[in-house]
């Protein structure tokens, strides 16, 4: 694949660019994630890159690079139907609290990024300023956590909205999840959350 | 009687109103694997339309993450579920794309026929449901018989109709079997011919077009703009498919055209659907030709597939290669990779993360259809209650690939 | 620093250490199964074989022998290199090695694993080694070919009972000899030995005797493959199910750092594996204390208990605050424990002082056992020297005994159950007790003479800091969750605080580990120093 696309943006950017490398032919960009709007702007309407399609934006949990504010990776995907290149960048924001994940959004470059943005928000936690409609997508509202970070454990049962008398429920209240020891598989039902930490 | 002969002014005569909420709720037959739209009415007219997705969600991306490389394909399988061939191809060329494996020439071929056969179901299923929402439930009978022949040749190759989990890393899980070709040099015309017989029913019907003409238009700067790809952006006049312009396996080497629509609407949508259909028939008629009889179809290397069974029960290096890919996994080399393919609704993409072990980091897919239906929203504002049904069938959102 | 090049990596080295030890202190790996940092190299399995380069102004060896040329479809004869053990090597400075780039040293792994493959048993399925067995490992890096043989492999006795914790596989065996070299070096008991000759070897006992003594689990640890299993182990868990934790054996003073290894899915502790630290246990640890992993689940006291019946710890409490009221200070005596760890005492000894006023200590642990040069100590309680550290006057148990006796103390507050041996006499004291309230882990007599019982965690189940003999302070970490109604020690202390009306201002661990750090002497040691790799 040819440098020209990362070579223009380590032009134009300097040093905003942190990293790049094409490994297994895709050229791939680490950007500041203070620049991101402004890369991708550049990206979209330079006539040497024009990047005209949205592919795809997800999120990537590095739980061991939370203590310097570069825990959740955000990738976007490029592409250019008249140039047919393609482009990754990729910007690294949040601490392990989720602290400042935080990022522009890109809808009013690319309209098609909206739901994108949700997903990434949902799953992984990231907030996109700016964004017209910024809820969750792929969950219920009622949702608490973001599934695709590393802590978040896979059989972990969520505070289920409760009903408010057993007549509403149509069973005794007690008998609503979380099932009791005896009730149902044992080995499916254990979760991680029986008992409190105590640390 | 004598008239009602009151002094109104102009204004008294209007009736207060004000906007309806209608709830076309997840559990709705027209809604293709669940979906909600929640519709903000003015009488007929649309004035707001929220799209939710999300109720097939089944928490693929992080199940990847707890199991090894090769228990992915089962999950690639539940995504597209019409065409399940096409995801697993796709991700098994990704995770060969990252350990720089190349699959022998017969398997190529091999997985386009199967990945061609796919399509068709899949365009079968899409064009088939969408004429039957509209009224016209015999075509949809006649797709469906012409896709079991389809279910017919994969169930005697992969030895399943829907989930076949057939593919796997450097291959396919089984050779092809020897009455292939001849499965399928009989089976394609009879499929082209019900699809055309099909196709004659609603081509002329001054019902059908005037439901799917001019509904749903999307220009095509629009669709590229929302990240349309496949049949919904082909149909809005953008020429863009990833097996012509970004060729894989063998496409290169096969004659076929690609089918572009002008008015972006969901008749379009509906008539490229069928062109590609026999597009996809001449690919398949040509790989069959090109395809040897004989031959290795799996890459034989150890450190991806797993050694024949017999000498995992006499010797101990096949046993322990066996124990170290299932246990373990298939070591895939550190990087990320992102790859792509045409699956039934686009370019499905998979954007892998590989941390140098036999568990995935990070397993991502792009659906195709998630940003179309993303686009609904702007295809049915303003348009009439009664568009939203062929416009939605039109853009063919399966829900498993949607929500993954 | 002398240093040599490694495939052009720098490893700078100890005068004295071998090529692979230079580089295992890196975090290299070269393929190895007969040497042990800790044991002696006898180079007998030859997978460690590496190229080195001539020195300047030296010939290399150069050996004949027949290349199979597969385009000639013949045998050609041709010189290559003689390779040299690495774990033999002693490293010299300026020295080049060549590893995973030289093609003979690829080649050379190659033919040695699938020599070491030749005879072996298709066991993985039935194998405990499965998941950590090294002969797995170097397969899939080095060799990765199918098996060339036709014959039918040799077959040699299986299951053969060693001794009372060891169980011999002769077939798994690659004849390593470490089992040999660790008894005779580090355990000083010469029992094993090699038998017959050729593919015919085995490992035998020395005739007339059993492998036992008190390091036998350690043969099994050094074991790279599935040869040697220990009864206490074998057929219990699959390895790929358990995860570990750092911790420390709780079986006595030495405080021996160690894996805690555990299956999360049923929450149960199934083994301990030695840590490697220099200071303490250096690679090893005793058979005793590779068993005290069983006190996690066994002889555990995990319900509340009011008057020997079950209750809830509501109620447990109140009878606790009504036990304790009214009770003259100078007669309540607390009991620490040397089986408890740092955070646990100090909690204790915080309501004791800060709060109930009290300045009666004593302190319960085990008594005395065996003791030998190599690691066993003879206090077998892991935290002895802590309990002093924080408390230096506190009272032996058998004090507090003739106390209660005489009347003097009335109330008791006992962190831990075990005690040295007591008779139905002092049990009866106890009992005679108007208010004894224990905190405990494990049953003991504490337990059957309290009025009140609150479950506590082991040290498997929460964070706890041990000081040894030494006074080094070691930190285990927690494995499994709170069985039972277990809650840790220091939280149950902070529950029978509030019961009796003091407020101590904590909730978390780390709140006690920050006091601890600024009340006591010594910082913690950092949990462990890392050495090499072991299998």
């Amino acid at each position: 694949m040819s440098k020209l696309v990362l070579e223009n943006l380590k032009e134009k950017f300097g040093a905003a660019i942190l990293e790049t490398h094409s490994d297994f032919g895709d050229d791939t960009a680490l950007v500041a994630p203070e620049h991101w709007k402004a890369i991708c702007q550049h990206a979209r309407t330079h006539s040497a890159l024009d990047f005209d399609m949205f592919v795809d934006l997800c999120g990537v949990d590095y739980p061991e690079r939370g203590a310097t504010g570069a825990r959740i990776e955000v990738v976007l995907h490029l592409y250019s139907l008249g140039k047919r290149h393609r482009v990754r960048l990729k910007t690294r924001v949040g601490d392990d609290d989720l602290e400042g994940a935080e990022l522009d959004s890109l809808t009013s470059i690319w309209p098609g990024a909206n739901w994108f943005e949700r997903e990434v928000f949902d799953m992984s936690g990231v907030t996109f300023v700016g964004h017209p409609d910024l809820r969750r997508i792929l969950m219920y509202p009622e949702f608490v956590g973001h599934p695709l970070l590393k802590d978040y454990p896979a059989n972990k049962t969520q505070p289920l909205v409760e009903y408010r008398s057993e007549s509403e429920a149509g069973l005794p209240l007690e008998k609503l999840a979380p099932f009791r020891e005896d009730e149902g598989m044992s080995f499916g039902r254990r979760t991680t959350e029986t008992q409190e930490e105590p640390n | 009687m004598e008239p009602i002969d009151l002094e109104l002014e102009e204004g008294e005569l209007e009736l207060p109103s004000e906007p309806m909420h209608l709830n076309l709720g997840p559990s709705h037959p027209a809604m293709h694997g669940t979906v909600r739209i929640v519709l903000e009415l003015s009488g007929e007219t649309i004035l707001e339309a929220d799209v939710q997705i999300g109720y097939l969600h089944r928490g693929f991306e992080k199940m990847c993450e707890r199991g090894t490389w090769a228990q992915v394909f089962p999950y690639a399988d539940r995504l597209n579920y019409a065409s399940p061939m096409l995801n697993n191809v796709g991700y098994a060329l990704a995770v060969e794309k990252l350990c720089g494996i190349e699959v022998p020439e017969r398997c190529q071929w091999y997985r386009m026929i199967l990945g061609e056969l796919a399509r068709i179901a899949d365009h079968l299923t899409c064009t088939g449901a969408m004429a039957m929402e509209l009224g016209a439930f015999t075509p949809f009978l006649w797709f469906l018989k012409a896709r079991e022949m389809i279910y017919d040749v994969l169930e005697e190759e992969t030895g399943a109709r829907l989930t076949h989990s057939f593919g796997r890393i450097g291959g396919v899980a089984s050779p092809p079997t020897p009455g292939l070709k001849d499965l399928c040099r009989g089976s394609l015309p009879r499929i082209v011919q019900l699809v055309e017989e099909g196709e004659k029913l609603l081509l002329k019907n001054r019902i059908f077009l005037d439901r799917v003409q001019g509904v749903g238009v999307i220009s095509a700067a629009d669709a590229v703009a929302l990240s349309w790809t496949g049949p919904c952006l082909r149909a809005a006049g953008v020429s863009y498919d990833v097996r012509k312009a970004h060729p894989y396996l063998k496409y290169d080497e096969v004659d076929f055209r690609v089918p572009v629509g002008s008015n972006g609407d969901s008749a379009d949508r509906f008539f490229v659907r069928l062109e590609e259909i026999r597009q996809s028939r001449r690919i398949i008629e040509q790989a069959i030709e090109k395809m040897a009889d004989d031959g290795p179809v799996n890459v034989d290397d150890p450190r991806v597939m797993l050694p024949e069974k017999h000498a995992v029960y006499t010797t101990i290096e096949a046993t322990i290669q066996h124990f170290k890919l299932v246990m373990e996994g298939a070591k895939v080399p550190k990087g990320e990779v992102y790859s792509y393919t045409e699956g039934g609704n686009g370019e499905l993409g998979f954007y892998l993360v590989s941390d140098g072990s036999g568990t995935p980091y990070r397993v991502r897919i792009r659906p195709p259809c998630f940003p179309i239906t993303g686009g609904l929203s702007k295809l049915i504002t303003g348009r009439m209650l009664s568009d939203v049904v062929p416009t939605f069938g039109s853009l063919n959102m399966i829900g498993g690939e949607c929500d993954h | 620093m002398p240093s040599f090049k490694l495939d052009g990596k720098t490893i700078p080295f100890e005068p004295g250490d071998s090529i692979i030890h230079a580089a295992d202190r890196q975090g290299i790996e070269i393929p190895h199964y007969c040497w042990h940092p800790g044991l002696s190299a006898p180079a007998n399995c030859r997978m460690c074989l590496v190229e080195i380069l001539p020195a300047p102004n030296q010939r290399p060896i150069m050996l004949d022998i027949l290349h199979w040329d597969a385009a000639a479809g013949a045998y050609k004869p041709v010189q290559k290199p003689k390779l040299q053990p690495a774990c033999q090597m002693g490293a010299v400075d300026g020295m080049e090695v060549k590893a995973e780039t030289s093609p003979h040293v690829k080649d050379a792994r190659k033919t040695v694993q699938e020599s070491l493959l030749l005879n072996h048993p298709v066991d993985c399925p039935i194998c405990d080694q499965a998941g950590e067995c090294k002969l797995q490992d170097y397969w899939l890096e080095y060799q990765k070919t199918p098996k060339r043989m036709r014959d039918e492999p040799v077959h040699k006795p299986k299951g053969v009972v060693f001794g009372p914790t060891i169980v011999y596989d002769a077939e798994r065996c690659v004849m390593c000899t470490r089992c040999i070299r660790f008894m005779e070096e580090d355990a000083k008991d010469p029992v094993l030995d090699m038998r017959e000759r050729g593919n015919l070897n085995e490992i035998m006992v020395a005739p007339g005797r059993q492998l036992d003594g008190h390091y036998t689990f350690m043969t099994e640890h050094v074991c790279p493959v599935g040869a040697l299993t220990t009864v206490d182990f074998r057929f219990k868990a699959r390895v790929w199910f358990l995860k570990s934790v750092p911790s420390i054996c709780q079986g006595c003073a030495t405080g021996c750092n160690a894996h805690l290894d555990y299956d999360p899915r049923n929450n149960r502790v199934y083994r301990y594996r030695p840590r490697d630290n220099e200071k303490v246990n250096k690679y090893w640890m005793c058979d005793e204390g590779m068993l005290t992993h069983h006190r996690a689940h066994e002889g555990r006291v995990l319900e509340t208990t009011v008057s020997g019946r079950v209750a809830s710890q509501a109620s447990a409490l109140e009878t606790v605050k009504k036990l304790f009221e009214g009770a003259p200070k100078e007669s309540i005596a607390v009991v620490l424990s040397a089986q408890h760890s740092l955070e646990d005492n100090w909690a204790m000894r915080e309501l004791a002082t800060a709060f109930l006023g009290t300045t009666s200590f004593f302190v319960a642990g085990m008594a005395e056992g065996y003791e030998d040069r190599i690691l066993i100590h003879k206090d077998k309680n892991p935290n002895t020297a802590g309990v002093k550290e924080l408390c230096a006057g506190a009272r032996p148990f058998t004090e507090l005994l003739t106390e209660i006796a005489a009347g003097r103390v009335t109330h008791a507050l006992a962190l831990g159950s075990r005690t040295p041996p007591i008779d139905p006499k002092d049990l009866a004291t106890l009992q005679s007790l108007r208010g004894l309230v224990a905190i405990a882990v494990d049953e003991g007599p504490l337990v059957d003479a309290a009025q009140v019982v609150l479950p506590a965690t082991s040290w498997a189940e929460s964070a706890g800091t041990y000081v040894n003999a030494k006074g080094l302070r070691q930190q285990a970490e927690r494995a499994i969750h709170p069985l039972g109604s277990a809650r840790p020690a220091w939280e149950q202390v902070i529950h029978v605080a509030r019961a009796l009306g003091f407020e101590m201002g904590l909730s978390k661990l780390r709140e006690i580990r920050a006091k601890l750090l600024v009340s006591d002497v010594a910082a913690p040691a950092p949990a462990s120093t890392p050495m090499t790799t072991t299998p």
